[in-house]
């Protein structure tokens, strides 16, 4: 999980200085451990406990849990990857990958405690400190998989209400989970009238490349802005009508006691024509297994055409 | 011994640099075959990487073998020209392929390390001889054989390292990976024509 609010830590010599700039941003240190994958690091501000990842002399706050309120998203796009509730036409079934810390999964687990909600998690190390320090324990209704996400999926049977996909890795963005073939398997294991939640961070031409891909494949994309963050609700079919969202909206708040009302997201909701060339470069590719140059689309500074 | 002519000389370390580039192109290109079907974890590159190099000894070891039975330019031409048919032949046949091992053998070690052995073995087996051979086409005199073997595998590494970025920054932002492989299949075959062209012969 991926914020785009980096924290620039005052680090002189790369992990050396991360311990040592703890003690400047009045943040404890409470475990690092260098994974397949990444440099971990759990931080303790309280209430809060973050899980960040270093690369580059840089800190990506990857998660981020209130010790003494389990059910709090501090983090805002993770708030709105809960839209997606108000669009799935049944919810039986929620998968997510890309774990984490665990929390966008952990608090549609406490309200909606009859939903199996299932997520993968590529990183053994994550899992790991997720359970020690943020509070995730397997229970009924509620499973971590350490695997690939796009692995998981192309062997799996099962069809999901809700699939959410925020599978970051600090910068990095691993390409196979950005392909009109991965959105294709995603759309193959979602049931009748089941949508995908992604995050996005769109600051780089990434951004325009990514929504033209989610785009080859599903038909419908709802944007929602999330401070630096932009959360994608994407399903087949026609466009959903604001009030028909809306009526979904209340009824869901109401049944589930969310803490994050999704009458009051509903109110960021954008849509925009992504053909038009205003908004989304229309050079923009779509991403292919065959091409996929993510590293370097993540490299170009976007455009200024900017989200209404 | 004889002494090779000079375009000879020139021949073979041209060569020894393409046929370098290539083969730690392909090795780059390999993670964008694999990665979609076993995922971009460590272990996938973990069986790239000792798949490449085991290639790459049977190849020196081979090329050892031959040198005393077929050492002529002919010979690595021919290695060279089945290395390009075979990488010629993987775009159209990587997925189905891909497929089968992981439906039959799953996702775990085994698996990458068979997917790897498939996409990578043969050609860089094939290329992995060019070395051995090429140092004895270059060597006249049992005093010069350090300095050419040197020469030509310094030449031959730095092709790798070319082909390592030219892959990894210009072409793959560039090209399609399947795309890129028809590259890489046309320049082995130009290299092996050129090994043919009769210029290229022994005095």
């Amino acid at each position: 999980m991926y914020i785009r609010s980096i924290v620039f830590g005052v680090l002189a010599f790369g992990l050396i200085g991360i311990a040592a700039s703890s003690a400047q941003d009045n943040r404890n240190l409470l475990a690092s451990k260098e994974s397949l994958y990444n440099n971990i690091y759990v931080y303790e501000d309280p209430p809060y406990v973050s899980m960040t990842f270093g690369h580059n002399r840089r800190i990506y706050t990857e998660s981020m849990y209130n010790t003494h309120d389990d059910r709090d998203l501090p983090v805002d796009y993770t708030r709105f990857m809960t839209a997606s509730l108000m669009y799935a036409k049944d919810i039986h079934s929620i998968l997510e990958i890309g774990f984490g810390g665990g929390r966008t999964s952990w608090y549609l687990h406490r309200f909606l405690p009859n939903v199996p909600v299932t997520s993968i998690e590529l990183d053994p190390a994550v899992l790991e400190l997720a359970k020690k320090y943020f509070g995730i324990k397997e229970e009924p209704n509620f499973q971590v998989v350490n695997r690939d996400g796009r692995l998981f999926l192309s062997e799996s049977k099962d069809r999901y209400d809700i699939i959410l996909i925020d599978a970051y890795r600090g910068p990095f963005v691993p390409f196979h989970l950005l392909t009109k073939e991965f959105y294709q398997i995603v759309k193959d294991h979602l049931a009748d009238g089941g949508v995908v939640a992604q995050n996005v961070e769109p600051s780089t031409m990434l951004f325009d490349s990514a929504v033209k891909t989610i785009n080859a494949v599903f038909p419908q994309i709802d944007f929602y802005k999330a401070s630096g963050n932009i959360v994608t609700v994407a399903y087949d079919g026609g466009e959903r009508k604001a009030e028909d969202l809306a009526a979904a909206a209340a009824e869901r708040d109401k049944a589930y006691g969310l803490r994050y009302h999704l009458s009051d997201m509903l109110a960021e909701r954008r849509r925009i024509d992504i053909e038009g060339g205003q908004v989304i470069d229309p050079n923009a590719k779509v991403l292919t297994d065959d091409f996929a140059p993510v590293e370097t689309l993540k490299n170009i500074e976007r455009h200024n055409r900017k989200m209404p | 011994m004889t002494t090779p002519s000079r375009a000879l000389v020139f021949t073979v370390y041209l060569c020894a640099f393409i046929v370098g580039g290539v083969l730690m192109g392909f090795e780059m290109l390999g993670s964008r075959y694999l990665f979609p079907y076993f995922g971009g974890s460590i272990g996938t590159w973990a069986s790239l990487i000792s798949i490449v190099l085991c290639a790459l000894a049977l190849g020196y070891f081979a090329g050892s073998a031959i040198v005393a039975l077929y050492p002529t330019q002919k010979t690595i031409a021919v290695a060279i020209l089945i290395a390009a048919a075979y990488l010629a032949f993987v775009p159209v046949s990587a997925d189905d392929v891909m497929e089968q091992i992981l439906h039959n053998i799953g996702d775990g070690a085994p698996a990458t390390l068979i997917a790897s052995t498939a996409l990578l073995l043969v050609p860089l087996t094939l290329l992995g001889t060019f070395s051995p051979i090429a140092v004895s086409l270059l060597t006249h005199s049992t005093e010069q054989a350090g300095r050419v073997a040197g020469l030509v595998y310094g030449v031959s590494t730095i092709g790798n390292v070319f082909g390592t970025l030219l892959t990894t920054f210009t072409l793959i932002p560039a090209f399609g990976s399947r795309a890129i492989t028809y590259i890489f299949a046309f320049t082995l075959a130009a290299c092996a024509a050129l090994l043919f062209l009769p210029f290229a012969r022994r005095l």
